[in-house]
């Protein structure tokens, strides 16, 4: 019951249940000719009504003269300036988290993280830093040259492997020289 | 929600910022009706219409549309304008104590014949509203300043018809009390 306008008749109670309905336009077409067949005749219900709109009036209009005197497309400016700063911000929380091991530790698997790391660490080290196999360096250790053939023999460093080397014919032996 | 609505919504969401300025030139001046209903304070009020267009870019991926586009937008308006006014608890310039309600600097302003200041007036108002909680003033707000239905405040808020008529009932009730002297009939 609206009591804001001072004392309610007993006789108007069952009227002004519906009184802050019938103010806010949410009465059946029934309550509506209830609350106006009432009215005339009970002025303390008029004076509720009258608080309510009051109160309405002082609410509200600061508010629409704000409206009117403020000037928006600044502030859509300042919008899509937040907006730029929030993506720009944005990006650099993405590398953070990216770089920021804090949630590892939170999650206690910084442990098994890193015994894996080591372990990848180990496998590939051997093969990373193992030396290039090189063709083992030959070093000719004679040279026998003789009217029939000639002869070549080499030897490897390691593994230790020694090549003889035979020229047939004199022709192959004359067409280099 | 109309085709158009959908379509801006959707525009939205796939991060089209021109889309958003549609939206914010359809909707700004409600939105900062309802900020400035609660703080009551243009600069506040404009923050609050930034945060909650900033807010709206990087969430609307989130508004399915099993409630209507401006009721999401309403509700994310209050909650923000809400949250604002407790972050920005400051002390007031002038004196407000609970039990001895709003009191003016000079007690010569209180002689009948005075009529108030524009300006303490509307201090006086922003006091009695911010003697309701959050949930009376958010109803009062949608009611007096929207101009909403029930069913709309309803939906704005996320409560039943029952619990947002007797929200208002008990929030005018109070701020009635508070300013009786300038909202009793037959002044």
């Amino acid at each position: 019951m609206w009591k804001g306008g001072g004392s309610v008749k007993s006789e108007c109670s069952s009227i002004s249940k519906l009184l802050e309905k019938y103010f806010d336009q949410e009465v059946t077409p029934k309550e509506r000719s209830l609350v106006e067949g009432h009215l005339p005749d009970c002025p303390a219900c008029r004076m509720a009504l009258d608080s309510m709109q009051n109160l309405r009036i002082l609410i509200k209009s600061p508010v629409e003269e704000a409206v009117e005197k403020e000037n928006f497309p600044w502030v859509w400016e300042k919008i899509e300036k937040g907006i730029q700063r929030k993506e720009r911000l944005g990006l650099w929380d993405f590398l953070k988290s990216w770089l920021d091991v804090t949630p590892l530790l939170k999650r206690k698997i910084l442990i098994p993280a890193v015994a894996a790391a080591v372990i990848l660490i180990l496998i590939t080290a051997p093969l990373l830093f193992k030396k290039t196999t090189s063709y083992p360096t030959l070093s000719v250790v004679e040279y026998v040259e003789s009217e029939t053939y000639n002869v070549m023999v080499y030897e490897l460093e390691t593994p230790q492997v020694t090549v003889i080397w035979l020229f047939e014919g004199p022709e192959e032996e004359s067409s280099t020289s | 929600m109309d085709v158009n609505e959908a379509q801006l919504i959707s525009r939205c969401q796939q991060g089209d910022q021109e889309a958003l300025k549609e939206i914010f030139n359809q909707y700004h001046q409600k939105v900062y009706r309802i900020a400035y209903g609660v703080v009551r304070q243009r600069e506040e009020a404009l923050d609050i219409v930034q945060e909650v267009f900033i807010k709206l870019f990087r969430s609307i991926r989130q508004f399915q549309g099993k409630s209507r586009f401006y009721t999401y937008l309403y509700r994310m308006t209050m909650n923000t304008a809400i949250d604002h006014t407790r972050k920005m608890k400051k002390v007031p310039s002038f004196s407000m104590d609970e039990e001895e309600g709003f009191q003016l600097s000079d007690d010569a302003e209180r002689r009948p014949d005075r009529i108030l200041d524009h300006k303490e007036l509307e201090a006086r108002v922003k006091w009695a509203m911010d003697q309701l909680s959050p949930d009376q003033k958010a109803v009062l707000i949608f009611r007096e300043v929207e101009g909403f239905s029930y069913q709309e405040i309803a939906e704005a808020t996320g409560s039943s018809i029952g619990t947002v008529m007797s929200r208002l009932h008990y929030g005018r009730k109070k701020v009635q009390e508070l300013l009786k002297d300038y909202v009793e009939g037959g002044r």
